[in-house]
């Protein structure tokens, strides 16, 4: 009786097991398919215009009497700005199921650093540290903007993030999409 | 602190005295034993306040020896009502000492041991208890005389106690309102684990949650305060207790289900969620509306028709939904807290230092006033907390904004400012942190006195329920808390500061001093009330506009605002622990006067 049950027990478990993978990988597929569409979609020009030149002299200052002067200089040029985001915007409405389509760029001026520029309403992110201006470069991100690659991550558990280059009209890559989702979406995180 | 061998001692100390673990008074609050009329060992201690209001002290129990103790307090007139408080002393990181905060409320009589066996404060000598007095509204007036007693070691010690209660009454109205902001539900669960368990999985919709959040409420009601919670991020991401379901989009967006929020809101605004306090059942006066560039309509439709669409859609049915639950005491404010460098927005909602900015305001304005009825009994107002800009942003968005929320270091600039917002209907509160234990005791009283000083009405404490990651053993100062978790005595809820308590008898003073009915002689309230309070002259509290503040927002930075706030911080400076105290007995000599 007890083999039984154990026996029963196992099953349940691969069955559960599979279906999460199953899931994922369902999941990764949807994600990918945008990240495919974003590269097409989202115009790098646009992107590489959003920061403005003052902010982005700022992005690397360190003023030990002012700890907030890059963030509180802060600022983007709006037009740019709101034609991508709402580019993201539409992308994310691609899948049924809660994504978010951020923006990533290299920082000018700031070799090995990397940026968010345009997070999303449901504020997911693998990358993202809350609050950060900027940050060094991850891995990941290193194959997309030099290779051109398409790149899955599930490095956090539960989480899935596939990243794809952004070209401009010159053919470079000007930044990358971070098409994200978790498996089960935290209605509380980054409420703050 | 040596005492004799087997000696049990009881101390009567201000409200604005702290000891350490060992009996010493702080060092931070040593001059305030000046001014505190200290009964000689045998005499009783006299203390004085108006009905409806509170009468503070500490009591201090001193052992020689580690050993039992217990500690009581009794009144002759069951009409003085007392609460007991044993003081923690927290353990400050980095070596810095022991300063008491967080007040455990416990029955008397108290026993227990030195040293307390949970605080675990080596070799303990001496342990504070916080005593508030209630006096009822309706107490006779006259003297009242009790006793404060302490056993130990086979000693009895007695202090008595003598409680004049003056024919003033304290108004039900503060003069002064006091925000304890925070934002939004997810720290609850991190500082009350046992409530999350009883909870389960669905603790974020429990009722475990929504008791917590009124318990929060509740204690910065009685405390004469009130409580603040954003409930969405800067992204656009709403918590979904603070705002209405929504199906729908573009003009089809609709209200889908009120569940979660009328169960979290419907006590707040009704008033029942504070029966059974003090101050008895009342709607909260102010709530942050869960608007913000994602809601209730999509940052996609920005000049677009569907924006307006969604946005009138969806404010209508709440206007409508508030109206018919008669929800009209409470002021909605539509609030942008969003900021450009956390990359969801392009414009800055608070603190807004860029004037391409401006225009977003004044589109949302029109929103609203296209959204809510000409002359709704409803009040939705317009909020915006404004820095760097905060003089254009009068003048561009008069008409636009109806409620201000001023960094205190810079409005200093700008003495016509309160009056002259105050003149044209709108609300006008500053903002600013909260001193740290470290700060004398009656550092917490400079924010509602300046409210005071400046005719503002209100003033915001940016983050005042997170006490860090270990409160009680490896402290970091608590300038960002104010009350603390209670699980760890068993207080399903949030337990008071003494730095709370400390800033509650000061806007009742203010409040007394109100109802006084001297507000035609204000100026010269004020003139008195400063010299009590810090020496400064009454033009000192508006320092000479600097030349700084021609200059256009981008050009500013903190450390140049700082500069030349510089007079303004002399000001804050200027507190001692036994400012308030001087503030205090004076406008108890005033109300005396009162028959």
């Amino acid at each position: 009786m007890k083999t039984t049950i154990a026996a029963l027990a196992g099953c349940l478990i691969l069955t559960a097991v599979a279906s999460a993978q199953g899931q994922s990988s369902g999941l990764a597929r949807e994600l990918e398919e945008i990240a495919r569409v974003a590269s097409v979609m989202v115009d790098g020009d646009a992107c590489q215009r959003i920061m403005t030149r003052r902010a982005l002299e700022f992005m690397d200052k360190k003023d030990p009497r002012d700890q907030w002067a890059d963030s509180d200089n802060f600022d983007v040029n709006h037009e740019p700005y709101i034609a991508v985001k709402k580019t993201l915007m539409r992308l994310a409405r691609l899948a049924p199921f809660p994504v978010d389509v951020n923006l990533w760029i290299p920082v000018e001026g700031m070799p090995g650093r990397v940026q968010v520029l345009i997070r999303n309403r449901h504020e997911m992110s693998q990358f993202w540290r809350w609050g950060a201006l900027h940050q060094e470069l991850f891995p990941p991100m290193k194959a997309v903007l030099e290779e051109g690659k398409r790149v899955t991550v599930t490095d956090k558990p539960g989480w899935i993030s596939v990243l794809a280059p952004v070209y401009n009209s010159l053919g470079d890559v000007a930044g990358l999409v971070e098409v994200v989702t978790r498996e089960s979406v935290d209605p509380k995180e980054n409420v703050k | 602190m040596m005492l004799p061998a087997a000696a049990a001692q009881l101390e009567i100390l201000s409200e604005f005295q702290r000891v350490d673990p060992y009996g010493a008074v702080l060092e931070a609050d040593r001059r305030a034993g000046e001014a505190w009329a200290m009964p000689p060992a045998a005499g009783a201690a006299r203390m004085r306040g108006a009905r409806g209001g509170y009468v503070s002290f500490r009591l201090v129990a001193k052992l020689s020896r580690p050993g039992p103790y217990s500690l009581g307090i009794s009144w002759s007139d069951p009409a003085i009502q007392t609460e007991v408080f044993r003081e923690w002393f927290h353990h400050m990181e980095d070596e810095r000492g022991y300063y008491p905060d967080a007040l455990a409320p416990v029955e008397t009589p108290y026993r227990s041991r030195m040293p307390e066996p949970d605080n675990r404060v080596p070799k303990q000598t001496a342990q504070s208890f916080w005593i508030d007095v209630w006096i009822p509204w309706g107490a006779k007036p006259g003297t009242y005389q009790g006793e404060a007693r302490l056993e130990a070691d086979g000693t009895v010690v007695s202090r008595p106690l003598e409680l004049v209660v003056l024919a003033a009454t304290v108004q039900k109205r503060e003069v002064v309102t006091v925000d304890h902001n925070s934002y939004g539900s997810g720290w609850i669960g991190a500082l009350y684990p046992e409530a999350r368990q009883r909870g389960g999985e669905s603790f974020q919709s429990s009722d475990e949650l929504f008791g917590l959040i009124h318990a929060y409420h509740r204690i910065f009601y009685e405390h004469l305060g009130v409580f603040h919670q954003l409930g969405y991020g800067h992204g656009g991401k709403v918590g979904p207790e603070y705002a209405p379901e929504l199906e729908g989009s573009g003009r089809n967006r609709r209200i889908r289900s009120w569940r979660l929020f009328d169960r979290h809101y419907g006590p707040l605004f009704d008033g029942s969620a504070f029966q059974g306090t003090r101050r008895g059942p009342k709607p909260i006066p102010f709530v942050y509306l869960p608007v913000n560039p994602e809601w209730p309509a999509s940052f996609l439709w920005w000049g677009e028709p569907g924006l307006e669409a969604e946005f009138v859609n969806v404010l209508r049915e709440m206007e409508q939904h508030f109206r018919e639950k008669g929800w009209t005491r409470t002021v909605f404010e539509m609030f942008f807290n969003h900021k450009k460098r956390y990359k969801a927005f392009p414009w800055d909602g608070d603190e807004t230092r860029f004037p391409e900015d401006l225009a977003y305001f004044k589109e949302y304005s029109r929103l609203l006033k296209k959204a809510i009825p000409p002359g709704s009994p409803v009040q939705f107002r317009f909020r915006t907390d404004a820095s760097w800009m905060m003089e254009r942003q009068w003048q561009e968005l008069a008409g636009v904004i109806d409620f201000w929320v001023l960094w205190a270091s810079m409005v200093s600039w700008y003495k016509e400012a309160p009056r002259m917002l105050a003149e044209r209907g709108d609300i006008v509160w500053l903002y600013g942190g909260t001193p740290s234990v470290e700060e004398n005791a009656a550092a917490v009283t400079f924010a509602p006195f300046l409210v005071w000083m400046w005719g503002a009405t209100g003033y915001v404490r940016w983050l005042t329920v997170s006490p860090g990651e270990d409160p009680w053993f490896r402290f970091e100062g608590g300038d960002t808390v104010l009350a603390y978790p209670g699980e760890r005595f068993g207080v399903t809820g949030p337990i008071a500061s003494a730095r709370l308590k400390v800033q509650r008898n000061a806007v009742q003073d203010l409040t007394l001093l109100e109802s006084l009915g001297m507000g035609k002689e204000k100026d010269a309230l004020r003139t008195e009330a400063s010299r009590r309070f810090n020496g400064a002259r009454l033009e000192e509290w508006w320092p000479p506009r600097p030349a700084i503040a021609e200059s256009p927002a981008h050009e500013l930075s903190n450390a140049t605002i700082g500069d030349n706030a510089e007079p303004f911080h002399q000001l804050e400076r200027g507190v001692s622990a036994r400012s308030w105290l001087d503030v205090r007995r004076w406008i108890l000599d005033l109300a005396a006067e009162v028959k």
